[in-house]
């Protein structure tokens, strides 16, 4: 699951031109150090919600990729 | 073109399905019921034209009851047409607030949800999609006894507005097509002097014309009108 992520968020930096990263942290904020804007997140709902039909901002707002895992591992 | 249409099975919904059939589309309609004029254009296009009955005034679950296994992910919106409403005819004075909730479910409610899915969807196939949502000439020109039905095209004009502005980036499309009266079911509790009255506010004294109505909805989701987002297109007989 974790290296699934990790390939989302890099698709959608590269679409953004940005450099893919290597690893994922939990503390990381997806806003301030992933530099994902809030189309950017949207994507990466959608395709997360595509891929395990669970919709991560559906109670909320995620701000850490460790949020994100918890709502895949409830 | 893949098209998600709401209200496919009778007058302007029916003639819209009828005109991208024709041009060589494949629709997903959903409506509530399913008469002999719409079974008919089943029988005549079975590949390419998908039904399946739906109530929009349950707006809390347009997601289970078409994006989950009707119109999923694995189809590629290319286009969606709001046309579904219900009408509320009555004087202000008169207002039933369970006939407006109600009301709100269909026009408002279950556009906004299915809005939200097709655009999920477009994000994720990376579609430059077009949305086009059905109003009402008496947003514009006030009748009386359609304060509350033109309340709710008067928001969705609104919605279409914003959704252009928001996704405009993306290659996204909204725009509405302001039809004038038509001869369809919704106007049917007219009478005729009422009907008169009001083609006699049209430029061209007569009633819309609904094939007019529904070439303007399949030239918007077609890439002929990629420059034009946001707009409401009156085909309305310049109701003045």
């Amino acid at each position: 699951m974790e290296q699934t992520i990790l390939t989302i968020i890099n698709s959608i930096r590269i679409a953004q031109e940005l450099t893919p990263v290597t690893e994922l942290h939990t503390t990381d904020n997806l806003r301030e150090d992933l530099e994902l804007t809030s189309f950017d997140l949207a994507e990466l709902t959608v395709r997360i919600e595509d891929k395990y039909g669970i919709d991560i901002f559906e109670d909320g707002l995620v701000n850490t990729i460790g949020e994100i895992y918890n709502k895949l591992q409830q | 073109m893949n098209i998600l249409l709401t209200g496919c099975s009778r007058g302007v919904g029916l003639e819209i399905c009828r005109v991208l059939l024709e041009q060589g589309h494949t629709i997903y309609g959903v409506a509530r019921s399913c008469p002999q004029e719409f079974k008919d254009l089943q029988a005549q296009y079975p590949e390419r034209l998908h039904y399946k009955s739906v109530d929009l005034s349950d707006s809390e679950h347009v997601k289970d009851n078409i994006f989950r296994d009707f119109c999923s992910n694995r189809v590629q919106i290319d286009g969606f047409v709001n046309n579904a409403a219900v009408a509320y005819d009555d004087i202000i004075t008169n207002v039933n607030i369970d006939r407006l909730k109600a009301m709100y479910d269909v026009n408002v409610f279950a556009p906004i949800m299915m809005t939200k899915n097709v655009l999920r969807n477009m994000l994720l196939h990376h579609t430059k999609g077009s949305i086009v949502h059905i109003s009402s000439i008496s947003v514009h020109t006030g009748y009386k006894g359609l304060a509350m039905y033109a309340s709710s095209k008067g928001a969705l004009e609104a919605f279409s507005k914003d959704t252009a502005r928001e996704w405009g980036s993306l290659g996204i499309r909204s725009n509405v097509v302001v039809p004038g009266f038509m001869p369809t079911a919704m106007s049917s509790t007219l009478s005729e002097e009422q009907r008169a009255k009001i083609y006699a506010r049209t430029s061209l004294k007569k009633a819309t014309s609904i094939r007019s109505v529904a070439e303007t909805v399949a030239f918007l989701l077609s890439d002929k009108a990629d420059s034009i987002t946001g707009q409401n297109i009156h085909v309305d007989n310049g109701t003045i």
